[in-house]
């Protein structure tokens, strides 16, 4: 009995190791919901590390919203001027389509169409009908009849998305913003040089031209066109040291909003596509090559010039026989002396002048914001193209080379790329001429316009230190050099500080008896009738109107006070 | 204790995500809500500044002042305009310098 219950104990004894061994179960247990939570706690990190992602990823969209594809293939962004005033908008349209196949009940669609367009021709729509093939029945429909339409509920009405272009400022901007087809394509202008760039972007374009001084200076185009009967005019503003473009006009233009078919020539962008000859404005080139080799000096005198040349069998004359015989190089540039710019040119040399011009960019294609550049004509150099180049005779160029080159003189000699697009970074300012060429140009510019010997008097507008270069070509037709006239002045100011190109351009300008001259010498005379149809009587009285107009604003709002 | 802590630890966590991802859907619908009526107020507010862009244009000023003012706003000479500036509470009235020439 005794050893039974022994027995027994043991067993008990067993069940207690046994009882261990339940013990340790549990630990399996545990480590099992350990696994579990670790599991989860994976799934819970991996969750949340994938909505930091999303969540830093959607940060990275907002900063750069500035180009964001739309899924809307219809989209075209806006263009402001660099006031952010509307320039051009899009605005979403909605055109009805009716497709024949799906109408039910012929008689009670065009009852209801009837009732919401009274004075559509039906007889017209009907025939249509019968065509059966789809067709707009009315485009650009306002929201009004679209929600009256779309309550008919008539499976045959389909409406599509359209998109308007609005050109609020009419012709002011024609040649700068362009056209775009049906198709929402650019063909003209920035619409077409920006067409991807528009499609993309969410955020407007900014452009540096002002809409007010376009206005104003288009506005005195359109008045002396008339007054001096011309077939068209341009237009440049650049501010020197960046080169953005505040305005930039080329007459006649055309209202985009009426999407025309331009193919008339005469349309031209005379500002960057027109190529002219432009005459005595390149004697500033000249004159300023030479200060940049160090070759002569302001005062450097020129004896003996004759009244008249011959190269290659043809004369080169002075324009006045009055000019005197002995001038300084100064006295040359203010008197506009062709004898004496071909002198400096041949003191110059060929090479350093085409080596100068190259690089302020006249004699190729220069890059711009739009597509409608002008390539200048290739120049043929030797001996005598070298003494015609001196005095602007046989080359060409564009306005807006004009204003780009005359920029880099007067701007103490950086380079300059002009712009239409505003840009927030500050440009690398690369020096390519001598700072000393806009010491000694300046101050000869302006006694172009404050001499009696100068020949741009009319622009001595006071209160704005006016310099600048006239320059009256012939205008060249088939090869041949005609009476016609390009008449071209340069303008700068103020000189003291060059802030401003002002480069005014008349094509074929006639005169006007009937027009009277304000002279600006404080004498208080006024003149009537235009003597002779050149730059001084024409271009230069536009640019003194002009900047009597725009003065006060350029003064006033792009320029630090000081 | 532990089995019921760790339990209860997942349960709660559960919860937790679920009110997290309950409460980001409410808030991500009033974002959407705001954002479309964000929407339609920045048309609007294009098409008001479309209409003020064109009756504020430099044509149509001048045009009102033709129609209202006859010759009550003119042009402004540059010797006119004076700059006012604010120093130490007092307001100084300088003359524009746009030229250097005297």
């Amino acid at each position: 009995m005794k050893s039974k219950d022994l027995r027994i104990i043991l067993d008990n004894q067993q069940n207690d190791f046994l009882y261990k061994k339940n013990k340790s179960k549990l630990n399996i247990t545990f480590n099992r919901i350990s696994f579990i939570f670790f599991v989860f706690f994976i799934i819970f990190l991996i969750y949340t590390i994938h909505l930091i992602h999303l969540g830093s990823r959607k940060a990275k969209i907002e900063l750069n919203n500035d180009i964001k594809i739309s899924q809307n293939k219809l989209y075209r962004a806006d263009i402001v001027d660099r006031n952010k005033k509307y320039l051009v908008k899009t605005i979403d349209s909605i055109d009805i389509g009716i497709s024949p196949s799906k109408i039910i009940d012929e008689k009670k669609l065009l009852l209801n169409l009837k009732y919401i367009f009274p004075y559509k021709d039906y007889l017209e729509v009907k025939k249509r009908i019968k065509k059966g093939k789809f067709f707009y029945f009315e485009k650009k429909i306002s929201e009004e009849n679209y929600e009256k339409l779309m309550k008919l509920g008539d499976k045959s009405i389909e409406p599509r998305d359209n998109l308007i272009r609005i050109y609020p400022q009419k012709n002011l901007f024609s040649h700068i913003i362009g056209q775009i087809d049906s198709d929402n394509n650019g063909i003209s202008g920035l619409e077409k040089s920006l067409d991807d760039d528009l499609k993309k972007r969410q955020e407007p374009v900014i452009l540096t031209v002002d809409k007010d001084i376009q206005f104003l200076i288009r506005d005195e185009l359109i008045k002396y066109n008339k007054i001096f009967d011309t077939i068209g005019s341009a237009a440049i503003l650049m501010n020197v040291n960046n080169g953005e473009i505040i305005s930039l006009v080329s007459l006649p233009d055309f209202d985009p909003n009426t999407r025309q078919k331009i193919s008339d020539l005469n349309f031209i962008n005379r500002a960057t596509k027109g190529i002219y000859e432009f005459g005595s404005v390149f004697k500033t080139f000249t004159l300023a090559a030479a200060f940049d080799e160090k070759i002569i000096e302001p005062e450097t005198e020129f004896n003996n010039l004759p009244k008249s040349l011959t190269c290659a069998g043809f004369p080169i004359r002075e324009y006045d026989n009055k000019i005197p015989s002995n001038l300084t190089a100064e006295q040359i540039l203010i008197r506009s002396g062709n004898i004496g710019s071909v002198r400096i040119g041949q003191k110059l040399g060929e090479d350093k002048f085409k080596k100068f011009l190259t690089n302020l960019g006249i004699l190729e294609k220069t890059n711009f914001d739009i597509e409608e550049v002008g390539v200048p004509i290739k120049f043929n150099w030797g001996k005598c193209p070298l003494a015609t180049a001196s005095f602007g005779h046989g080359i060409t160029t564009t306005l807006l080379q004009l204003a780009k080159a005359y920029s880099i003189i007067v701007n103490g000699g950086y380079y300059i790329k002009p712009r239409l697009i505003h840009k927030n970074q500050n440009v690398k300012k690369e020096k390519i001429l001598d700072e000393k060429v806009s010491e000694k140009i300046l101050p000869i510019l302006r006694k172009i316009v404050t001499m009696k010997e100068g020949t741009a008097s009319l622009a001595n507008v006071a209160g704005y230190e006016i310099g600048g270069k006239t320059g009256t070509a012939q205008k060249s037709i088939a090869g041949n050099y005609s009476k016609k006239k390009i008449n071209t002045f340069v303008s700068v100011f103020p000189t003291s500080r060059p802030k401003f190109v002002l480069a005014i351009m008349l094509d074929e300008p006639k005169t006007n008896e009937d027009y009277i001259y304000h002279y600006r010498d404080g004498s208080n005379i006024k003149y009537k009738g235009t003597p002779f149809n050149t730059a001084g009587w024409t271009t230069v009285e536009v640019t003194g109107q002009i900047v009597e107009k725009i003065g006060p604003i350029l003064a006033t709002k792009y320029s630090e006070v000081n | 204790m532990k089995k019921f802590s760790i339990v209860f630890l997942i349960l709660s966590l559960i919860l937790f995500t679920a009110i997290v991802k309950n409460s980001t859907k409410r808030v991500d619908d009033a974002i959407f809500v705001l954002e479309e009526n964000i929407r339609g107020l920045k048309k609007d507010f294009e098409n008001v500044k479309l209409e003020h862009d064109y009756l504020s244009s430099t044509e149509k000023l001048l045009e009102f002042q033709n129609l209202y003012f006859d010759d009550e706003l003119v042009k402004k000479e540059i010797e006119e305009i004076k700059i006012i500036i604010k120093k130490s509470g007092k307001l100084q009235i300088q003359q524009l310098k746009f030229i250097n020439e005297k």
